[in-house]
């Protein structure tokens, strides 16, 4: 197992920092990739942060009410080693399938 | 330097000699033993650092060996192979990363023109010894510059060293082996492969340089290299039950390709089909069809062969199965080999 943290996001606008308003999820949380994180307020508007990636939450960083600065630690993620990387997936390993039959007759001269 | 390797190596005994690691783990232990050694080396690229690398390749590396010789970089590959130039200038022994193979384009000047010729240009006095270890081939459902095959455009530059690990044990012992040496190496990861465990002996690499053979057999040699030599072995077990015995021979080494391998090989099998990715036009499958010509064109049952890549851009995602070569367009391959009568 790997953990992967995923800092506070620069929301843009030269912001930086947001206030946490509300934790959608919570320790333990097993989430999917886009799945929304927390509801965040900065001083523009109010947004939720969906998740980076698939994985299961294992620290969550700011109670509601406090700031987080840009780029400090916002959700930690316990991810399997055989984890994709952040582009593509992972293959599968497949039973090999044939239609493909070769007919040959050798001659061994 | 070569000193301080051996008692690296030899502080390894205290664990098992043989490992079962994924090749991910295989090369992020590679990264480690050598900047252990070699204090000269340094690991950069985008996301190689506090990341650890898109891979995990580089993961844990830059807490244990410090910000200074595990960084990250800008999103500039011509800024990364660049600054490698001047760094191994310097002394330094670079190991970069382009994030992924389509990435390495805007870094063709600095590897054609400066990497491959500073130690001709100057007469031996700057030898380039960089490591570019770049994440290749498809595979794994990604979107365009993700998937591309580029050894043809590496293997033609003169000067540039060009070599593909097919399992963790190679791809542990030549990463070591490719950082050990004076010249510039490309190394093209097979990056289907990341996830893929399979048995390391940490202490014996076995034979480095040129190619090797990983299924012996009597009937048709099957050249491949990269992901490939995984899925000619699988077409290997299937020709069995047809009765064809097929020897598998992962090249490893793309520059300079291991000639004697190739006539040896297909000197008993009399019949050959090369596997590649990349697209078929003047890809690397051509040079190895014409050194096994040359060289065993008295005995060949039949033309090679040529199972590969189409002439298109890489396709993306969906279509990539439709792309690289499948286990029945290599079976048909075999099967044209087969069929092939003179006259």
């Amino acid at each position: 197992m790997a953990e992967i943290s995923f800092p506070l996001p620069d929301l843009g606008e030269g912001l930086i920092e947001a206030t946490v308003l509300d934790w959608l999820v919570s320790p333990g949380d097993q989430v999917e990739r886009n799945q929304p994180l927390v509801e965040v307020e900065t001083s523009k508007s109010a947004l939720e942060l969906p998740s980076p990636q698939a994985g299961k939450v294992i620290r969550i960083h700011g109670a509601p009410g406090e700031t987080i600065n840009v780029g400090e630690p916002l959700v930690v993620f316990e991810v399997p080693d055989n984890t994709a990387g952040i582009v593509g997936t992972v293959p599968k390993d497949d039973a090999p399938k044939r239609r493909v039959r070769l007919s040959a007759v050798l001659d061994e001269d | 330097m070569l000193e301080s390797t051996t008692a690296t190596l030899d502080a390894a005994v205290e664990y098992a000699e043989v490992e079962h690691l994924s090749m991910q783990q295989a090369l992020n232990r590679a990264l480690d033993d050598v900047l252990t050694a070699d204090p000269k080396t340094l690991v950069f690229g985008e996301d190689c650092g506090r990341l650890g690398g898109v891979f995990r390749i580089t993961d844990g590396l830059q807490a244990k060996h410090g910000d200074a010789r595990v960084f990250d970089t800008p999103l500039a590959e011509s800024g990364i192979l660049g600054m490698s130039v001047g760094l191994a200038m310097a002394g330094f022994h670079p190991i970069p990363e382009v994030q992924f193979d389509g990435f390495a384009y805007p870094a063709i000047n600095q590897i054609v023109c400066q990497i491959a010729r500073m130690n001709y240009r100057s007469r031996g006095k700057l030898p380039m010894p960089v490591t570019l270890r770049v994440p290749s081939f498809g595979g794994i459902r990604a979107p365009e510059h993700h998937g591309e095959s580029l050894e043809a455009l590496f293997a033609h530059v003169p000067g540039l060293k060009v070599v593909s690990p097919s399992d963790a044990h190679d791809a542990y012992h030549l990463l070591k082996y490719a950082a050990s040496r004076p010249d510039p190496v490309i190394f093209m990861e097979p990056k289907s492969r990341y996830w893929q465990k399979g048995p390391v002996d940490m202490r014996d690499g076995g034979t480095l340089s040129g190619a090797r053979i990983v299924r012996p057999g009597r009937h048709l040699t099957l050249v491949a290299w990269g992901a490939m030599v995984a899925r000619c072995l699988q077409v290997a077990e299937l020709a069995a039950e047809d009765g064809i015995d097929v020897e598998v021979l992962d090249l490893r080494w793309l520059k300079p390709i291991d000639a004697e391998a190739l006539a040896r090989s297909v000197g008993k099998t009399r019949r050959a089909v090369v596997v590649h990715e990349a697209p078929l036009t003047s890809g690397l499958g051509a040079e190895v069809a014409q050194l096994i010509t040359q060289q065993c064109f008295d005995t060949l049952k039949a033309p090679v062969e040529r199972v590969t890549g189409f002439d298109v851009p890489y396709p993306s995602g969906d279509l990539e199965d439709e792309y690289i070569p499948n286990i029945d367009r290599i079976l048909l391959g075999i099967q044209r080999v087969l069929e092939y009568r003179r006259g």
